[in-house]
């Protein structure tokens, strides 16, 4: 691809859309103490009602 | 991630070399820039449709259809065929968002969760991810089974078209092309919506249906959650929220495409919600016939429904949702495939776009073969539970969703990331009330099975 041709087509893209930019990672969030914590407890409660799913599905393959 | 664009007294800063990813995805820039500027809406809005349809037909996959023809036949026409409504709404709500911090952030779900929460929140999200993917891609391979042995086809030819298919539409390295092909046999999912008509049913009791949601659901308490969860399940699922928003920035949507990009997403749930409706309305021909051939009771009933069909309705009924069921199976086990290789290449911080050969992006494409290999070899041992397996996907879809969609609200929200493209207070609302929902039912079904199970009730 000669340089006139990539000057063409980079003009349809945005600048933020490019390989380069997406490929930095953007700053990290800093969550407060109740959103970890509530985090947290949604995390545990899908891992509870999981196990129980997989419980009953192994309880029904077995019986 | 939103920018200041070079305007007055900003100096434009020279634009970095292009990638082989970026000159694909320009090409595709370039075709929706010209439909703009020549003012053609219909080459416009056929350029920039896509991730949202494949979403939402790609969720309409093979344990989804059984769950939805289980639902008739268990249940005949009444509360479930609203309710499927009702689910698609909500599901147009999460996918707009998807889509949304897609095309402003220009980044995946799983890249977005890692690097703004954190490396275990990032691996939690994906491995949720690759969890429910490989549950429900044998579901898929199942539902491939089931529509092949109504034709006796054996389970072999079902794994080997599964991959097959997942090899030849990667193969190329543009997105473009893999969209097409997708969409291209996603349009058959409306066999389920033949079969309904070839059945032929009452449009007044439809009709009736669907003004008053009745009759409501009688029966086993324990049978009509499994029903509203897989049902939830069936709508709404975490690979959705991957797909939709790394498939949104592959494809290189901006948020000047926002508008189109919802015309996408509420096609695909009007296309999906028509079709689930379909599977539902040709399933409830077994229960006015009293079940013949079919027993809606029995745990495994998924595998007897185009056979039952047959019976019932004919057998171009069977053969028509046989075939539905290849289709529903197939397009998932690609949009799932996908979905699973976006998250992986995201978390890991590899290329992960199909716009990349497959040397560039070679984690990208063998998590997607590998997922679906993976799948296919597991419908491939003898005695497996298969049919529980499919059943019981759609279920773990809906437990494992509330923390995926918190994930979705929050990056939604995220005035720093999206600008003025930050979620209003009324779409929060809706999107909490969707969580509580979700979580809600979710959880009831699981604590009575689990209380069933250990004997706690009866």
């Amino acid at each position: 691809m000669t340089a006139a041709e990539e000057q063409e087509l980079v003009e349809f893209l945005e600048r933020d859309q490019l390989v380069t930019d997406t490929a930095r990672p953007v700053p990290r969030m800093a969550l407060s103490r109740r959103t970890s914590v509530a985090l947290w407890a949604l995390r545990v409660f899908v891992v509870v009602v999981s196990a129980m799913v997989i419980y009953t599905f192994i309880s029904q393959i077995v019986h | 991630m939103v920018e200041d664009t070079p305007g007055d007294g900003v100096v434009a800063l020279p634009r970095p070399a292009l990638t082989p990813e970026d000159a694909a995805r320009s090409q595709d820039r370039f075709r929706v820039h010209d439909a703009r500027r020549r003012g053609r809406r219909w080459t416009l809005l056929w350029l920039l449709v896509g991730p949202g349809i494949l979403a939402m037909l790609g969720e309409n996959d093979g344990p989804s259809m059984i769950s939805y023809a289980t639902t008739g036949a268990t249940y005949g026409l009444g509360f479930f065929l609203p309710f499927i409504l009702l689910t698609f709404a909500m599901s147009v709500v999460c996918q707009e968002m998807c889509m949304r911090v897609g095309a402003v952030t220009h980044r995946g779900y799983g890249q977005l969760v890692l690097e703004r929460f954190g490396p275990l929140w990032g691996w939690f999200s994906a491995g949720d991810l690759i969890f429910t993917n490989l549950v429900t891609l044998i579901a898929e391979f199942v539902a491939i089974r089931i529509g092949l042995s109504f034709f006796h086809i054996g389970a072999g030819v079902a794994a080997v078209l599964g991959v097959a298919l997942v090899v030849f539409t990667l193969s190329g390295g543009r997105y473009w092309r893999w969209e097409r092909i997708v969409l291209g046999m996603a349009v058959f999912n409306g066999l389920f919506l033949v079969a309904a008509v070839m059945s032929h049913p009452r449009l007044g009791s439809v009709g009736h249906a669907f003004i008053t949601a009745s009759p409501f659901p009688g029966g086993s308490f324990n049978t009509l959650l499994l029903l509203v969860a897989s049902t939830i399940g069936a709508t709404v699922t975490p690979w959705m929220i991957f797909f939709q928003q790394s498939a949104s920035a592959d494809k290189g949507l901006t948020p000047g495409d926002l508008r189109h990009g919802r015309y996408d997403t509420v096609a695909g749930a009007v296309l999906a919600a028509l079709f689930g409706c379909g599977a539902l309305i040709a399933g409830a021909a077994l229960f006015a016939h009293g079940g013949a051939g079919f027993d809606p009771s029995h745990p495994l009933a998924g595998a007897s429904l185009p056979g039952a069909l047959k019976l019932v309705s004919g057998n171009a009924v069977g053969t028509v949702f046989a075939l539905g069921l290849i289709e529903a199976g197939a397009v998932a086990i690609l949009t799932i495939s996908a979905s699973t290789g976006y998250a992986v290449g995201e978390c890991i911080g590899v290329a992960h776009s199909f716009n990349n050969t497959t040397r560039k992006a070679a984690v990208f494409y063998a998590a997607n073969i590998g997922a679906a290999v993976v799948a296919a070899a597991i419908i491939l041992i003898p005695g497996a539970p298969l049919l529980s397996i499919a059943l019981n996907a759609n279920v773990l879809a809906t437990v494992l969703l509330p923390v995926a969609l918190v994930f979705l609200i929050m990056l939604a929200n995220d005035r720093e990331l999206m600008g003025q493209w930050a979620n209003g207070a009324a779409t929060n609302r809706i999107a909490v009330a969707i969580v509580v929902f979700i979580s809600v039912c979710g959880a009831a079904y699981g604590v009575d099975s689990f209380l069933r199970a250990v004997h706690l009730v009866s």
